[in-house]
């Protein structure tokens, strides 16, 4: 049967989301009909805002509503250090812990040649001309421990290091609370040879 | 360890099947095209979560069906384990315990298969395709983290033939990028070919003294590995292979800029084989190079039962007619007391007396199994 012409409409639009196939989409399409007319307002502005309202900082590239971020903005902050992270999400994730009060940089990617991401598809000159602000003295690299984001951590730390900067990278392997005997033999080994001296 | 029963559905021409199997020797007679096969394989994916036969696990369901599914109970000396594979469009599931495993690294290894069947009689003469595949499969059964390695490294070497190939390769930052992933490479190589050249050390020792069990001490194999790092001797440690293998990459840089591709690496690994020090690829009969392939698979059974401490399950696909009554008895003299084997066969006639004793024996026809009431 055919959907009228409106529905399908809607439907096409939530099946661009990832993780929505085509019955999802559906449920969700005829869920926003029930809905209260200003709900389903509130829900339309809300999509245009985010997409309009948002930039990136001109200093750290992290989505934000107003230039700087809070974060750049914030005095409090320590100003000698930078974290990379790949993606907005994971200044969310890194703020969470509440522990760190440095500054970020996102780079939006890792290199991936098969993809044809090279260093001058992600952010990385933005983060080099950062680094000429005398006050910054390490960086933190939080790419992924995937094949990509090693390889740009690798290549991050050689444009970084001879500009005299401290670079490093955040450790992998146990996670906090979790039980050795349960713990996958790739993440162990990791662990161990990421081994300190107590 | 062995498989106390197995059932099918969707599985190539079997709708549906349940079988129990006898701890000891399980016979499949039929007539070829039947699906006898199948069913060690089956058994097969069932243990290690891919075929033996296709890499493509589509062509494993049934045709016009959206899944197919493999259930067995595999005993061990600690308690029996039901396991579950289910292979649809969207991929596989594996199931322990009734637990999904996320990785299939944590589910291979908790059945151990090895498996002769007659496409194994190319393991000495064919490509060393073949033999690297024989490597990885069995090195991965004993140690789930080998596997990681290797895919990091496929991984990896996909990024850098990509770098090889890009028009600018030449300028220095996609360089930068190269040496990068170089080392990158260099770590993991390093890691596969000490992993190898363990396993090879082991299975040499195993290999030759089946070797010479079967042809009566007539002959003596041996197995040499050939890695892009030269000759590895068994006491070759880990920082010693890295260091050759950079200084290996160092030597054959300009031909890859040249060329566009990764040149040296374990992804060119082979094998060799000798047997009374004469190289059994060129110059050995067809007889030999079929024993020689026969030790090999022989031996894996000892040195799986060495690293995991329980005896492996021997599927023979079709192969027990090849071998004269001599070599027959060797195999069944060696494990028939501690292995579960499972035979295919067109004929009964073509298998000694003794192996068919206390064995259970099935009919298999278009794609339905009955057992042999005796």
């Amino acid at each position: 049967m055919h959907y009228p012409e409106p529905i399908a409409k809607l439907i096409d639009s939530f099946m661009k989301l990832p993780g929505i196939g085509p019955k999802t989409a559906a449920r969700l399409a005829f869920y926003v009909i029930d809905m209260e007319e200003d709900d389903v307002l509130e829900f339309g502005r809300a999509l245009v805002n985010a997409k309009r309202q948002l930039i990136y900082c001109s200093e750290c590239l992290n989505i934000t509503d107003r230039d700087p971020c809070f974060i750049c903005n914030d005095s409090t902050r320590d100003r000698s250090t930078i974290c990379v992270v790949q993606e907005p999400r994971d200044v969310i994730a890194m703020e969470k812990m509440k522990d760190y009060r440095g500054l970020y940089h996102v780079l939006h990617g890792v290199i991936s040649p098969v993809d044809g991401i090279g260093p001058e598809d992600i952010k990385v000159a933005e983060l080099i001309k950062r680094l000429e602000n005398e006050e910054i003295q390490e960086v933190i690299i939080a790419t992924n421990p995937t094949i990509e984001g090693e390889a740009t951590a690798m290549y991050l730390s050689r444009l970084i290091k001879p500009a005299g900067v401290k670079t490093t990278r955040i450790a992998h392997g146990l996670p906090m609370g979790g039980d050795l005997e349960y713990a996958d033999e790739v993440t162990l080994s990791k662990a161990m040879e990421g081994r300190r001296e107590l | 360890m062995f498989l106390e029963f197995i059932n099918v559905k969707h599985f190539r021409n079997y709708v549906q099947t349940a079988i129990d199997l006898n701890p000891s020797v399980n016979v499949f007679i039929g007539e070829n095209a039947q699906g006898k096969t199948n069913l060690l394989e089956a058994i097969y994916v069932l243990a290690m979560a891919k075929s033996h036969r296709t890499p493509h696990d589509k062509e494993l369901i049934q045709w016009g069906e959206n899944y197919a599914k493999i259930e067995g109970r595999v005993s061990k000396n600690s308690g029996s384990i039901p396991l579950e594979l289910t292979l649809s469009k969207k991929g596989k599931k594996a199931k322990a315990n009734h637990l999904e495993k996320k990785r299939l690294s944590q589910y291979i290894g908790l059945c151990n298969v090895v498996m002769f069947s007659p496409e194994d009689l190319q393991l000495v003469k064919g490509s060393p395709g073949l033999r690297r595949r024989f490597l990885d499969m069995e090195i991965g059964q004993i140690q789930p983290i080998y596997l990681h390695s290797l895919a990091q490294y496929q991984k990896t070497l996909l990024q850098r033939n990509a770098l090889l190939k890009q028009t600018n390769r030449k300028a220095p930052s996609v360089l930068a990028l190269i040496e990068i992933l170089t080392e990158q490479l260099v770590e993991l190589a390093g890691e596969i070919i000490a992993r190898r050249n363990r396993f090879i050390r082991d299975l040499r020792e195993w290999a030759n003294q089946i070797h010479r069990s079967i042809t009566n001490d007539h002959e003596e194999l041996s197995i040499q590995y050939r890695s892009s790092v030269g000759e590895v001797s068994d006491e070759t440690d880990l920082s010693r292979i890295k260091k050759e293998m950079l200084s290996a990459f160092n030597q054959v840089f300009d031909k890859e800029i040249e060329r566009g591709l990764t040149l040296v690496g374990p992804h060119r690994d082979d094998l060799q084989f000798y047997v009374n020090e004469k190289n059994v690829q060129t110059f050995g009969s067809q007889g030999q190079q079929r024993t020689t392939a026969l030790s090999l698979k022989l031996a894996e059974i000892e040195l799986i039962a060495n690293e995991v401490g329980e005896y492996p399950l021997l599927l023979l696909d079709d192969v027990l007619s090849e071998l004269d009554d001599q070599r027959q008895t060797h195999l069944i003299g060696t494990f028939k007391e501690r292995v579960q084997t499972i035979v295919t066969t067109t004929s009964v006639s073509g298998i000694g007396q003794e192996m068919l004793k206390d064995a259970r024996s099935f009919y298999v026809k278009d794609g339905s199994v009955a057992s042999v009431k005796d």
